[in-house]
């Protein structure tokens, strides 16, 4: 069995217990491979997964190894989305190579560069990995929360964190997403930003979910 | 709404119109623009939220007379709040024939987001550049004709306040065109949006725009189509779950994302801005209003103008003019010998110009004292509104709002309340939850008192020591942050971040404010006298009936004993019912007649203000948050307000401050 399959089944496995789902039958159904079931055995025979009730659970070593694989995979999108500005769709078929082809020092060093990102363009988590713990306590970052920049400083949006669906939509309806750039009024009272002609007052508590980069 | 605009448009000439209608981001000049096309005069307000109604007129666009709508300002199609909601419909609308878009020419990114969606939707626009005049003193120079044909609509630059531009875009606007504008999503969003097609019947709007609305998460479109079958539909709505639910973020927003990253590539071609143009006045003034520490003495400057115009000009002179000139000295005087000589029976001479007479009370109340001191206010308010203060007012008071689970935008229906409760209520609705609605309901009907009566209670604390006036102040400011706290934790539901957009500070136009003011009121007469009448009704006849004084003795245990007041308080306290107002005048009286010492002032006045609110505001609260939701509201508020009273007035009598 070629790792690349292995890994593809890993990483299924991995993201459909996140949204939290575990049964075989949903991960052999989703799945895009030729012969799922035979991967799936394969799977099985090497200790990485066992089925009870056709629910799917992973060994511990198999878990360490989907994350990274997922880890990789974020990372990549990320990088290609923000540093190489690609369209949607040629970010996911590409990261789609790359996270099997990443080295575990390449994988550290991109993390590093974009300043360890906490999500993908697509929102979802990028899962921690040794470069993000040593740099929490550590380096200054590349990427930093709106509410650690100096006033009047002029920045552009990494990435939004997660906050309620709606005040993101709010957001966007006043054209802060990412990619543009904003200047910090003031943060006293409240938080005051400026995106080109747009004035916006937001609470501390949304500003702190906004990660910005000097522009 | 819906009821509302259809009538307007069903009288028989117009229901063979065709429509048009006006569109674009808030605070663009849409309502200005209506009015020049119109020629007839709409309320124009600076906030998003008040101009929830939609004004209709007629508008002739080359020979043809079209009927026109001036739809409430959005930011996005797929609607998000009511007012995009309302805009969304009326676009639906099959009778449309073009969509005059308007623009804030120094914000063209935001108005461009709409246009986009327009073009999704297949409807034909024209599109008005606003505001040339801001944009050019911001450096914002924008290639119209460039913009034009990448758009292939006509573009027309306007400034709507010195009426420039207008009479081109109404020639435009008879040749409107759908814009060639398009834009490719993702693979996997087209791809949906693909399978979504495929299951739609034939519509009048665009397929294209309903899928893409569906993805973004707003299902309620399919509403809209006819013929769709209920297996149909649930299957789109499986495509954008589906879609949906391998994506972190909501589909919505990456579409408006790549909307804008579109936009902004294509506005590089048409749009440039010279950097390092100063703000001009205006806009250092903007900033220091809403600065941390500048903003708070010119949020004290202002309230003491407001003060000023309310307090001294409208409470004072307007009053002593209207209520003791005109209606003393003049109306009543006269009324009272025409009555004599002409109307043989002593009921129905007392019941009009007696000592509860209906014009002797009643009408001297509401117009000589109320209306003056509310139409005063009603102007100051309007110069907060149309200048841009207000927003910059809840950049200053969010925290404090916070602690009573709201958010700065809270102060515009409490500011509003200062000056009449009833129609602050129904400006609630600008407050993004349905938790946050109650609360500011309670507060308005609990702590918040009225112009009229904050007039009368000024007027009575005026000849106490300065500590009586502080005490009121206190008691009322803590009180309302105790309820606050409380109703935030008791009421279920949650309260919604604090995210405003601040508009820049402008000057007035005087037009708009007299309109304005003019309209409100209006809507105050209507409302309000009506009420005075039948409050001066009810007094009269249990006077006559003798039930006054059942009812005073009724009352004498909480009135008397608890709070120490002398009875004939209690009249206040119904009348009070009525009109808030109302009540503090009696009192007033009371206390100008001598038989209230300073405790028992300072105690009647911080209980007449709590009390329950007004009838109008009663009836009000009915019709916004409903039945049980007022009774729950009356049933704290009465018992609160006087045990308030009468701990005020334990502790008041054994501190001896007074
Ligand atoms: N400087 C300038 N101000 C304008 C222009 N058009 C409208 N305004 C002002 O902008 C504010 C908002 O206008 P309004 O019609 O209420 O906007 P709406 O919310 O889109 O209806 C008002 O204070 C207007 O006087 C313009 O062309 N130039
Ligand atoms: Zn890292």
């Amino acid at each position: 069995m070629e790792n690349e399959r292995i890994e593809e089944m890993l990483e299924l496995l991995w993201t459909l217990k996140e949204a939290g789902q575990d049964s075989l039958e949903a991960a052999l159904e989703k799945s895009e491979d030729e012969a799922p079931k035979e991967v799936f055995d394969a799977l099985v025979s090497q200790d990485l997964a066992t089925v009870r009730d056709g629910k799917v659970s992973l060994s511990s070593a198999a878990e360490k190894r989907a994350r990274e694989i997922v880890r990789r995979c974020r990372l990549a999108e990320t990088l290609l989305a923000q540093v190489l500005d690609l369209e949607d769709r040629d970010v996911r078929d590409t990261a789609c190579k790359f996270e099997h082809v990443l080295s575990s020092r390449v994988t550290e060093s991109i993390c590093t560069f974009l300043g360890h990102p906490p999500v993908c363009p697509h929102g979802k988590p990028i899962p921690r990995g040794p470069c993000c713990l040593r740099a929490e306590t550590q380096m200054r970052p590349l990427v930093s929360r709106l509410t650690d920049m100096d006033l009047g400083a002029e920045v552009s949006i990494v990435f939004i964190a997660p906050v309620q669906h709606e005040t993101l939509d709010r957001l966007g309806g006043f054209g802060v997403v990412p990619g543009r750039t904003l200047r910090v009024h003031q943060k006293r009272p409240s938080f005051v930003i400026q995106v080109g002609e747009t004035t916006v007052a937001l609470d501390e508590e949304i500003a702190r979910e906004i990660f910005v980069k000097n522009a | 709404m819906d009821a509302h605009s259809v009538q307007l448009l069903t009288d028989r000439e117009s229901s063979r119109q065709p429509l048009s209608v006006l569109v674009g981001n808030p605070n663009v000049g849409k309502s200005v623009i209506f009015g020049l096309l119109t020629g007839r005069y709409v309320v124009v307000s600076n906030y998003p939220g008040t101009t929830v109604e939609v004004a209709t007129g007629h508008a002739t666009f080359g020979k043809e007379k079209n009927v026109l709508i001036d739809t409430p300002g959005v930011n996005t199609l797929v609607p998000m709040s009511e007012d995009e909601k309302v805009t969304r419909d009326i676009l639906f609308n099959p009778r449309l024939r073009a969509v005059i878009q308007i623009a804030d020419a120094k914000n063209l990114q935001r108005a461009l987001v709409v246009t986009l969606q327009l073009a999704e939707m297949g409807l034909p626009v024209v599109l008005a550049l606003n505001m040339h005049d801001e944009a050019k003193s911001r450096g914002v120079s924008i290639d119209a004709k460039g913009l034009s044909e990448f758009l292939g609509v006509e573009v027309v630059t306007t400034v709507a306040t010195q009426k420039r531009g207008i009479e081109k875009l109404a020639r435009a606007a008879a040749s409107p065109g759908v814009p060639g504008f398009s834009v490719s999503y993702a693979d996997s969003i087209e791809r949906a949006s693909e399978d979504i097609f495929a299951l739609l019947p034939e519509t009048l709007i665009s397929k294209r725009y309903i899928a893409l609305t569906v993805l973004s998460g707003d299902s309620s479109v399919l509403g809209q189509v006819a013929g769709l079958g209920a297996e149909s539909r649930a299957r789109i709505v499986g495509i954008a779950n589906r879609l949906q639910s391998s994506y972190g973020e909501p589909v919505g927003y990456l579409i408006n994302r790549r909307r804008i990253s579109v936009i902004e590539r294509a506005l590089s071609q048409v749009m440039v801005k010279r950097e390092g143009t100063s703000r001009g006045w205006a806009g250092r003034l903007g900033m220091l209003t809403m600065h941390g520490v500048w903003g708070l003495p010119f949020a004290a400057g202002i309230v003491w103008l407001m003060y000023q115009l309310v307090g001294r000009f409208g409470a004072g002179v307007l009053v002593d003019f209207f209520e003791g000139t005109l209606f003393g000295e003049y109306i009543n005087t006269f009324l009272a010998q025409v009555v004599e000589k002409t109307v043989p029976w002593e009921f129905v001479r007392d019941l009009l110009v007696g000592h509860y007479g209906v014009v002797t009370m009643g009408l001297t109340y509401a117009i000589g004292i109320v209306l003056p001191i509310v139409a005063t206010f009603f102007f100051a308010f309007g110069i907060l509104e149309d200048s841009g203060y207000l927003p910059r007012l809840a950049i200053m008071s969010n925290r404090l709002f916070k602690s009573m689970g709201l958010s700065g935008k809270a102060i515009l229906p409490i500011v509003l309340g200062l000056g009449c409760a009833t129609m602050a209520t129904l400006t609630a609705r600008v407050m993004p939850t349905l938790k946050e609605r109650i609360i500011v309901t309670l507060l308005l009907a609990l702590a918040v008192p009225c112009s009229a009566q904050l007039g009368v209670i000024m007027g009575m604390l005026g000849g106490l020591s300065p500590v009586a006036a502080l005490i009121w102040f206190a008691v009322i400011l803590g009180v309302m942050f105790l309820a606050g706290a409380l109703a935030a934790r008791v009421i279920p539901g949650r309260s919604s971040d604090f995210l405003l957009e601040i508009p820049p500070l402008r000057v007035p136009q005087v037009g708009n404010l007299l309109a304005k003011t003019g309209a409100r009121i209006e809507w105050y007469l209507r409302e309000a006298l009506w009420i005075f009448v039948l409050g001066t009704l009810v007094l009269f006849l249990l006077d006559r009936a003798g039930a006054l004084g059942l009812i005073e003795r009724a009352a004498a245990p909480v009135v008397v004993r608890l709070l120490s007041l002398p009875s004939e308080a209690t009249e206040a306290f119904i009348v009070g019912f009525l009109r808030r107002d109302y009540g503090a005048a009696g009192l007033f009286m009371l206390a100008r007649r001598g038989a209230m010492d300073p405790v028992q002032i300072v105690v009647s006045l911080v209980t007449i203000t709590l009390f329950i609110p007004c009838f109008a505001n009663l009836l009000m609260i009915i019709k916004e948050r409903g039945v049980k939701v007022a009774a729950w509201m009356v049933v704290f508020i009465v018992p609160f307000s006087f045990l308030v009273g009468g701990v005020l007035n334990f502790v008041l009598r054994r501190l001896k401050v007074l």
